[in-house]
């Protein structure tokens, strides 16, 4: 399945999902509202790296690889807002946003390294419960991201043959040569799960 | 108006919900496209197809569930970025821009209720797909950063050649589906007056 989780059986691993998503997003926001001066710049990576420090990762650097890791995958967001800084606000404030928004979506990315896509499911899935008020059904919403979920490794293998099939043509790669066919296909998959969810008696 | 499949959706617009959340992500996973020396990626064209093939409410919500599979963390964006962090970060603005991009190119290009034209799906993702898109991405992008807006406009203007050639894709791509699968419109239109003569 498609997803970032890194088993392992360190404390962060075993906290409830759903009041850990709530600690990581006021964590990420509380990184990203920190002021432009250098000093917070430096508060923001500190509380990152501290962050993976503590979470019992157990990758034999205390955290601080897979840290580096995650940093090097937001590469060209870092460079980017790096550069966008330098250009238009100066360097003390161009290091601090830097820091921030790196520290941000480093640290928040912590969630994900930690916690099982099904548990967050499951979370979010109580967490709607008092919106069924309002009509919304949670267990409609959480079939809804499952049966997406699925569909994604279908599509993606469907995409992948279309491109294949067009490379071993010798055609170059044209977005609208891949799209129609895909497209096609895909929405003819929709179909039959159509079919499929309403035999199975899903309302 | 479709408020109907808004409150208790059918299984069939169940299904192409699904199904095209999952589109919008598979287009981010295949990779990059080449169009002439520019590797473009082909996520927002799948938002465009999302607002144009299912309509305002279910295209917007197609949008809404790739983005709160992305939430929970599953890596659905291109690059295989995903999480809360995405959120946090200067393009969130961009992926709102989303959800209400979709619903306005659905409501131009089946304005009335009449059988998609080019130029109503040109209008749409011209409007929908980039002016939308950007009047979210923009200001949020300027907070986040903590760059003046009109940095933030200048750097966004890097993007407009790649959504100008998205916005010629989705439309021929569209038509082409408009004759070769209408049934994915899931929508009948009564037959415009020349049509009828024709057939």
């Amino acid at each position: 399945m498609l997803s970032l989780y890194r088993p392992g059986s360190g404390w962060l691993n075993r906290v409830p999902a759903g009041p850990k998503m709530l600690l990581f997003i006021a964590g990420a926001l509380g990184i990203s509202l920190l002021p432009s001066q250098w000093w917070a710049g430096g508060v923001a990576l500190g509380a990152a790296v501290l962050a993976y420090a503590a979470a019992d990762l157990r990758d034999g650097a205390l955290g601080l690889q897979v840290f580096a890791a995650q940093v090097w995958a937001v590469r060209w967001v870092i460079l980017v807002t790096a550069v966008a800084q330098l250009i238009f606000v100066g360097l003390e404030p161009a290091f601090a946003n830097t820091c921030r928004i790196t520290a941000a979506i480093v640290f928040a990315g912590l969630l994900m390294l930690t916690t099982r896509v099904t548990h967050l499911l499951d979370a979010l899935e109580r967490g709607l419960r008092p919106f069924a008020r309002v009509g919304l059904r949670p267990d409609r919403v959480a079939l809804m991201l499952t049966v997406t979920l699925s569909t994604v490794t279908v599509l993606g293998r469907l995409a992948r043959d279309i491109r294949d099939a067009q490379r071993a043509r010798g055609a170059r790669s044209s977005l609208r040569a891949f799209a129609v066919p895909f497209l096609v296909a895909a929405l003819k998959h929709a179909d039959d799960l159509g079919d499929a969810l309403n035999a199975r008696g899903v309302r | 108006m479709d408020h109907s499949a808004r409150r208790q959706l059918s299984a069939t617009d169940f299904a192409r919900v699904a199904v095209f959340a999952a589109i919008i992500a598979a287009l981010g996973l295949v990779g990059s496209f080449n169009i002439g020396p520019v590797p473009i990626t082909a996520q927002t064209l799948g938002v465009m197809l999302a607002g144009i093939v299912l309509g305002p409410w279910l295209g917007a919500l197609s949008v809404t569930v790739l983005l709160a599979l992305v939430a929970i963390g599953v890596p659905l964006l291109s690059g295989g970025r995903g999480g809360i962090g995405v959120f946090v970060g200067p393009t969130a603005g961009y992926l709102i821009g989303w959800v209400v991009g979709a619903l306005v190119i659905g409501l131009i290009v089946h304005a009335g209720g009449r059988k998609p034209t080019v130029l109503r799906i040109l209008v749409g993702t011209l409007v929908g797909g980039l002016v939308v898109i950007y009047a979210f991405g923009i200001p949020v992008y300027s907070f986040v950063a903590r760059i003046p807006l009109d940095a933030a406009f200048v750097g966004n203007l890097v993007f407009i050649p790649g959504d100008l050639i998205k916005v010629a894709v989705a439309t021929a791509v569209s038509l082409t589906l408009l004759r070769a699968y209408p049934r994915a419109f899931g929508r009948t239109w009564t037959p415009a007056a020349k049509d009828r003569v024709t057939a």
